[in-house]
């Protein structure tokens, strides 16, 4: 069985520990940078995420109707190196107390009205404001984000393009949220024997990583039964596999090929986790051919991934192992970032086309998880995900989960 | 049963899909609203009644599910037919794309795209707010949000006993949490239990996920560390919530760490009954906050009562919204979590948390009595 991704390259650039107040003031510093560039004088955020990256607070997300309910919301000044937070939630903030406000129902228009005055106070006339979203409560009351009635521009893209670069305690905490997952994961697998229904692997997943220090769950966990052909498998709009199919009380077979994949959240880090087993069996040779093409795209890719180098390298990497074929999910990505988000920019090989990919190139301090996938008609697949962050002169592993039964 | 997930994901009941259509498309005429173009998970899922793969946390508005008003048809972001109901065809699929543009040919290709004078959404974004101009290029983007709170708020006998299904399985997990509560476990560790057994229940969604909390003697609103174990005396609120079906089930008690009843548990158990007397058909729900203030207690920060439905639903009464509450009647079919909340200074807070059905005669309890009530 191959050792996970650390046989290759010991991670250097992750510090055992964070310094979370550094890690605001560094995200603040690059949101206020970003606004400065389009010229706005404040960003108005509802998103659960952008205000976790914003103001550093975190929370265990709920159901996204929940968000409506309880929705905190950050609010950026140009001139403030604090950011002002209104938030339903009882936990600390760690802002100073005048930056942290009472809740405000945006999606309710006495709510805006409420929230109108509060931004008031925090803006000077004629300030130029951007927002993330828009409720129609917002669009109605508030004059402030709608000057003229004309749509606010867009505030979420300062976050948007800070956050794809980490910084080395951002990696810090964002490992914890992948050792976290993979300690559930391991649970999980030990488990894994026919008989055993695919909830009953949620069950054990979910009491493992709150245990071991989740915030929350992010993604109803994956354990897809490939069937061996994709006819075999619901039709789909595009021809091509349908993954991630939801879990359900089916109880698992000898042989069943599981594609896994997980997603929790700590510290306001989003994890990710992906893998392939086989239920109560070693792999067979044809499975194990699968796999070592896996590996041999998932070397290939990595061989050229560094910063600097245009994502379409990794894309003619990956292709060049299976004769020209596209060995990911058309409908997903052979690479995606992760972080505040269990997917953000970079996005590789995903259908913002070709001409996107050759026009972005990598760049240090982004996390990459790469998710390639080998088709094998008839005899299923396989598939998993490594985490990686970009150097300068190469990547450095996140996750170091062996391959078993591989 | 439908809409559940047993050994095969299916589409909720028919009879339950087709009501909801129905009032959403009656809510459209009212509207003028020619298409309706639905980002919210909630809101698609009472418009197609289709599983989907639950994330957690809000998400930026995206088409996931349109309506169109002249024919009924459904289209929705689905790249598999898994779950999906003969009423929306193959055709009407369309797949998840990271490419804003491929998204504005989805729409496009929406009969009636290039007529439709009114087209709602539930939010928006700012790029969408470019886009959608490119793909009704006749159109006026209006507030679908109001319409779909207007379709959902007052709920069908079949809703309720969803509902009602999903309190069961709410109550079923806190009552696992509460048999591993005592001095020494931890806030997580009483997360972990609840989230299991949902898990071995058959829902693996919850609606919050923040189950246990130590409540603090010295500020009426505060939470802290989630790995402190709970001490002697900690007056500990047990909170949990379930998504079931689509359907949101949730309830919460107060327990004190090895035993004891201070008189805090008194305080809330009149304030509990002033408040489900409160809720009273024909009568403003402001008058909840009226009995918060009878009782002299403070309203917590958070919502007292939050509709329960799919995702948002009203009524939400908070203190911070007074003139809403005032304008806002309790009408029978209104199915909302009733929260009654009393902090005291060197005690701690107390919270319980009630699945309420208004009903002509008055408030219905969707919960089974709890182990405390018979005491």
């Amino acid at each position: 069985m191959p050792a996970g991704l650390m046989e290759r390259v010991a991670p250097l650039s992750i510090p055992a520990t964070a310094d979370f107040d550094r890690m605001r003031a560094d995200r603040l510093a690059r949101v206020r940078a970003n606004m400065a560039a389009s010229g706005l004088d404040a960003i108005v955020l509802l998103g659960n995420t952008n205000v976790v990256y914003a103001t550093g607070a975190t929370w265990p997300l709920g159901d996204p109707g929940r968000a409506n309910f309880e929705q905190p919301v950050a609010v950026v000044l140009a001139d403030d190196e604090w950011p002002h937070l209104f938030t339903p939630l009882a936990d600390d903030t760690g802002l100073p107390a005048d930056h942290v406000h009472g809740p405000v129902y945006l999606d309710l228009d006495e709510g805006v009205r409420r929230f109108e005055s509060e931004l008031a106070a925090l803006v000077a006339p004629g300030a130029k404001i951007g927002v993330d979203e828009w409720t129609f409560a917002m669009s109605r009351e508030s004059k402030l984000l709608f000057p003229d009635g004309r749509p606010p521009s867009d505030g979420g893209k300062t976050v948007t393009k800070a956050k794809a670069i980490k910084t080395p305690d951002e990696l810090s905490v964002l490992r914890e949220a992948l050792r976290i997952t993979e300690v559930g994961i391991a649970a999980v697998q030990a488990q894994l024997a026919p008989g055993v229904r695919q909830m009953d692997l949620t069950a054990t997943f979910l009491a493992s990583v709150f245990d071991a220090g989740a915030d929350a769950n992010t993604l109803d966990p994956i354990w897809q039964v490939m069937p061996p052909s994709m006819a075999e498998g619901p039709w789909t709009t595009h021809g091509d596999l349908a993954c991630p199919l939801l879990t359900t009380e089916r109880e698992l077979q000898r042989g069943d090929v599981l594609w896994v994949d997980t997603s929790l959240t700590y510290k306001g880090f989003h994890s990710d986790f992906g893998r392939t087993w086989i239920v109560g069996q070693d792999p067979s040779d044809r499975q194990r051919a699968q796999f070592d093409t896996w590996k041999a795209i998932v070397d290939a890719v990595l061989d050229v991934t560094r910063a600097g180098v245009a994502q379409s390298e990794l894309l003619a990497a990956a292709r060049a192992v299976v004769g020209g074929e596209t060995p990911w999910m058309t409908h997903f990505y052979l690479g995606h970032g992760l972080g505040i988000d269990a997917a953000e920019m970079p996005y590789v090989g995903s259908d913002l086309g070709e001409q996107f990919d050759s026009s972005h190139a990598l760049e240090a301090g982004m996390v990459l998880v790469l998710e390639p996938l080998v088709w094998d008609d008839g005899a299923a697949g396989y598939r998993a995900e490594e985490v990686i962050v970009i150097t300068e002169d190469g990547w450095e592993p996140m996750t170091d989960y062996p391959y078993d039964p591989f | 049963m439908a809409g559940t997930i047993a050994v095969e994901v299916v589409p909720d009941d028919l009879a339950l899909r087709q009501e909801r259509r129905a009032r959403a498309l009656a809510e459209m005429e009212a509207d003028g609203i020619d298409i309706l173009i639905l980002g919210r998970e909630g809101n698609a899922r009472y418009v197609a009644g289709v599983p989907r793969l639950w994330t957690a946390g809000s998400r930026p508005f995206t088409p996931g599910c349109v309506l169109v008003r002249e024919t009924g048809d459904v289209h929705l972001l689905s790249t598999w037919d898994e779950g999906v109901p003969d009423d929306i065809p193959h055709e009407h699929l369309y797949g998840i794309t990271f490419n804003p543009m491929n998204m504005v040919e989805v729409l496009q290709g929406v009969a009636g795209a290039t007529t439709a004078t009114r087209v709602g959404t539930d939010s928006l974004t700012p790029m969408f707010s470019k886009l959608l101009p490119m793909a009704f290029p006749a159109a006026t983007v209006v507030d679908g949000e109001s319409t779909m709170r207007r379709a959902r708020r007052v709920k069908s006998a079949a809703e309720v006993a969803e509902i009602r299904t999903s309190v069961r399985v709410a109550e079923r997990c806190l009552a696992v949490a509460e048999k591993r509560f005592a001095p020494g476990v931890s806030e997580r560790q009483l997360t972990a239990a609840f989230m299991e057994e949902m898990a071995l229940a058959g829902v693996t969604t919850p609606s919050s996920q923040d189950v246990a909390w130590i409540t603090s003697p010295t500020h009426p609103w505060h939470h802290g560390d989630r790995d402190r174990a709970v001490a002697e005396g900690d007056v500990v609120v047990l909170a949990g919530g379930v998504i079931r079906g689509g359907y949101t089930g949730e309830l919460a008690r107060t327990h004190v760490a090895g035993g004891g009843r201070p008189a805090l548990l008194d305080r809330l158990e009149d304030l509990r009954g002033r408040l489900l007397d409160a809720c009273r058909p024909g009568r403003p729900t402001a008058d909840l906050l009226g009995a918060y203030a009878a009782a002299g207690v403070e309203p917590p920060p958070a919502p007292v009562a939050r509709g329960l439905g799919l995702g948002f639903d009203l009524p939400i009464v908070t203190a911070d919204l007074a003139e809403t509450a005032d304008a806002d009647i309790f009408e029978p079919g209104l199915v909302f979590a009733l929260t009654t909340y009393v902090w005291e200074e060197g005690v701690g807070a107390a919270m319980a948390t009630d699945p309420v059905h208004l009903t002509e005669r008055g408030p219905e309890l969707l919960s089974e009595p709890s182990p405390e009530d018979d005491q």
